[in-house]
This record gives C-alpha cells, structure tokens and sequence, in this order.
C-alpha cells in the first residue's frame, strides 16, 4: 500500500514542479524493484554502459532504450550517457562480443512502459510528460 | 522462473530481432557473425572463403549464473584458383571459441570460468571481423601468444571507471577443445598472465599485458606487451606491441627474442565510409629476419553491424607473415 501512495507523490511532485513541465525524462524500473531513489544518474550511465549489472538485491538489470533516432533515446543519450550514437554502437557491439548484453530496443512508449512493467531488474526511460503509475520512476532528468 | 517467463513474453511482442543484436530469448541472446574474405596475395593462390560463420549465446540470470558459449565454422575455401595450393588452408574447421560462466562476485569483481579469450592487448578480445579495424589481422595480435585460456579469470572493472581495469587469468593444463594445426601456430600447455587497462573514454584505452606460457613442446616464453585506442575527432589512433622472451628448453628456434608491433591511422571519411592504415613490424621466432608489412585501406559500414572493406598489404622487408595483395571482405554481425 506504501508504495503506490509513493509513487503517487513523488509523480505529483515532478509533475507540478517547475522541472517537470520543461519536458525532461523519467527514469522507470520494473515496479517490484527495490531501491533507493533518486538512483545517481551516474549510475543510470554505468547500468547501460553495461559496468553495473545487478541492483542492490542481486537480481540482473535489463536496461532498454528506445529506438535509434527516437526524441527520448536522443535526450537519453546526450543528458544521462553523454556519448555519441556512432561510439555507443560500436562500444555495445564490442561488449556484445564480450557476453555482456547491450540494452534492448522497444520502439515506443507504450511498449517500453508494458515491458518495464512486467520484466523484473528491468530500466528504461520515457518522457516527462508522460508519467505513469504502473511502473517505479527512479530518477529525475530535467 | 517467473523473471524468465515474464523476460520472454515481453521480449516476443517486442522486436525478437535486430541485426547486430541478436535473437533474445527471455535471459538468453543468440547472436553471431560471419566473414566472407576474397583474397588476391600476389604469389600465391587466390581464393573465396568463408573465414568465420560464428554463432555465441549469451546467457543472464542472476549474479552467478552467467553462461557464454560461442561455436563457429572457420578456414573453409569456398573457390581457389591460380597459384601454388596452400594444403594447409580451405578445409573448414567447426571450433568451440569459448564456453564459460562470469559470476559477478560484486558490482566491480568478476570470476570467469571456463574456455575464454585471453586478454593480450584489445584485438584479440574483440576479434569478431565487424568489430576490428581491418580484414588481415596484424600478426601481433594472434601470432606470438596464447589467444585462449582454459581455466578461471578474476576481472576487475569499476563501475565509474576511476581506477583502472584490471583481470588475472590461469590455464594449468591444456586449452579446451585446442583447435588443429591448420590454422594455430603454437599450442600453449600452461597460460598465466594479467591485463592492465586504463580506460580514456568509451572506446579509448591504454592498457598493458603480460603472459608466462609455456607450450606442448616445452618452450617457455614470458610475453610483455601494450595497447592503445584513442580517438581525436574523426581519426583514430591505435596499435599493440609485445616482446617475448623464448626459452627455448632444446627445441631450436631461429631467435631467442620474439617482438611486434603494429600502429594504425583510421580517419573517418563520412558517418559510413572510413580510410585506415597500418604499419606492422613482426620478428617471428621461426624467422631470422623480420617482417615489415604496411597496409592501406578503406571501409564502407552501411550500418554499425555491417562492414565491407577492400584494402591493399605490401610486404617491405623480411620474410611476409601476411602475404602482399589485395584483400576483400564482407563482415556481417547478426
């Protein structure tokens, strides 16, 4: 019961701040996830440049991004990963080689929130204006 | 098993597919690469052949349990024609690359093992031919050290990359499943080394290695060696050299020290087409005489996971390691 009154006031929080109406991006978890929030957008970079791969209580993350060329894989890879496109498929191709696997793509909003939602250690980012309940957000990016 | 089911569902209503990704399967990724090479060395036969059609699965299921297996199919000559024939060459060979398990003992410390690639400067790690640099492989890379060890590593990454990376590694006996003697020109009994690399960026590195082997026939040899990547806008700079002692316990050898190195210039031309180079300097054990080749280039990448290249080796001096000629290649990773 705690949790979803949670995530409500921290969506409300977001929502009526000043931050949240300039359009940022919502970092969101599988809702079961435990951890403590904010998550360091530090870390958020580490988990998909694949150095992080488990939470706190051991379980594997699954990072995902948007598709390539998308308005929030854009602001997701130039606000949180600072990297360029080319670097970043290179680097993932490289770690794929390497048995670490790059993140998933799912190719829109509704599908990165249904996947989020029902794959547990699972990460993914959507834009701010378009909080939803049914997953936990994590972090902030204004 | 309800993490895996749910992983699987959402993954089949998503995209199952992308090439240069993979196939994924709930916790499980199948992926692969192939490279389809035409060769035309001046003095020697000219062939088609299917270098490496490889297939790994990576497997994620918990902080233990991490398992990576790769298979290919390799060396197999699909056309030859011309010149004198190289019997040791085109037949095919099915390999078992790597099989291992990481268990990530905490965020920053992983135990490997199994059968892994060893980390002697960067090439070798990331040797699939969409990922490196050039078709022909500068002999530094492969020739002149164990490529492969059978046994456990502890490697050691920071998260935040504020220290260096670091790995360890052991092989007591034996490589598991060795591949034949067509296409491995030492078989390495014992492997212990480590891999020091200071990351620069996301793809920049500077690293340092070393290796003590010894191998089937008794040669001792310890193996120092460095490695660089670094990128200054559109040109990339990077290379590998080692030096080997050989103690050669009777066997003869042509010298007692064995050394290599190779830099290379890559300017990329637009986002799909790049323009690359290379110098390599290798002195063989076998050989009394080193090697000096060079290499030009260029590379058209249609997409990240695709590559086609044609470029040009001339052998400047000593007996050739990789031959002079014209080399075209198609790699693909899927």
């Amino acid at each position: 019961m705690a949790r979803p009154l949670l995530g409500i006031a921290m969506l409300a929080l977001l929502l009526f701040s000043g931050a949240a109406q300039a359009e940022g991006l919502l970092i969101i978890a599988n809702p079961n996830l435990i951890v403590a929030t904010p998550v360091p957008l530090s870390q958020i970079a580490a988990i998909y440049l694949l150095r992080v791969t488990s939470w706190p209580d051991g379980s594997h993350i699954v990072p995902v991004n948007r598709e390539a060329g998308s308005r929030a894989r854009e602001e997701f890879t130039r606000r949180v990963l600072q990297e360029d496109n080319a670097g970043l498929a290179i680097y993932w191709n490289e770690m794929h080689f390497q048995g670490k696997m790059p993140p998933l793509v799912q190719e829109s909003e509704e599908a990165m929130i249904a996947f989020i939602r029902n794959v547990p250690g699972s990460i993914g980012y959507i834009n701010g204006s378009a909080p939803r309940l049914d997953v936990k957000v994590i972090a902030y990016v204004p | 098993m309800a993490g895996f089911l749910a992983f699987a569902a959402a993954g089949a209503s998503a995209d199952d597919y992308q090439l240069g990704h993979g196939l994924d399967l709930g916790p499980l990724n199948i992926a692969g690469y192939s490279d389809l090479v035409a060769r035309f060395p001046s003095k020697q036969q000219k062939s088609i052949d299917l270098d490496d059609l490889s297939l790994f699965v990576t497997g994620h299921f918990n902080r233990l349990f991490n398992p990576f297996v790769e298979a290919e199919l390799t060396n197999l000559s699909l056309v030859r024609w011309g010149g004198v024939a190289d019997h040791d060459r085109g037949d095919g060979d099915f390999l078992l690359e790597r099989l291992y398990n990481d268990s990530y003992l905490t965020d920053s410390t992983t135990l490997r093992l199994g059968k892994m690639l060893s980390p002697v400067g960067e090439w070798n790690e990331i040797h699939a031919a969409p990922l490196v640099l050039s078709a022909v492989r500068p002999a530094v890379t492969f020739r002149n050290f164990s490529e492969y060890t059978t046994g456990a590593s502890v490697r050691f990454a920071d998260p935040y990359s504020q220290v260096p990376d670091f790995q360890l590694y052991f092989q007591p006996t034996g490589e598991f499943s060795e591949r034949p003697r067509d296409i491995t020109v030492h078989r390495y009994r014992s492997v212990a080394g480590a891999h020091v690399s200071l990351p620069l960026g996301l793809l920049d590195k500077f690293g340092v290695s070393f290796q003590q082997s010894k191998d089937r026939l008794g040669v001792d040899q310890t193996l120092f060696g460095g490695d660089f990547h670094y990128t200054l806008g559109k040109l990339t700079l990077q290379g590998e050299a080692t030096y080997s002692d050989i103690s050669n316990n009777g066997i003869r050898t042509a010298r007692d020290i064995e050394w290599g190195l190779y830099s290379a210039l890559s300017y990329a031309v637009t986002d799909n087409w790049s323009i690359y180079g290379w110098y390599e300097g290798f002195a063989d054990r076998t050989s009394p005489s080193t090697a000096h080749d060079v290499l030009f280039g260029i590379a058209y990448r249609p997409q990240p996971a695709m590559v086609l290249r044609l470029e040009y080796l001339q052998n400047i001096g000593g007996r050739p390691v990789n031959p002079t000629g014209l080399t075209a290649s198609w790699a693909v990773l899927f």
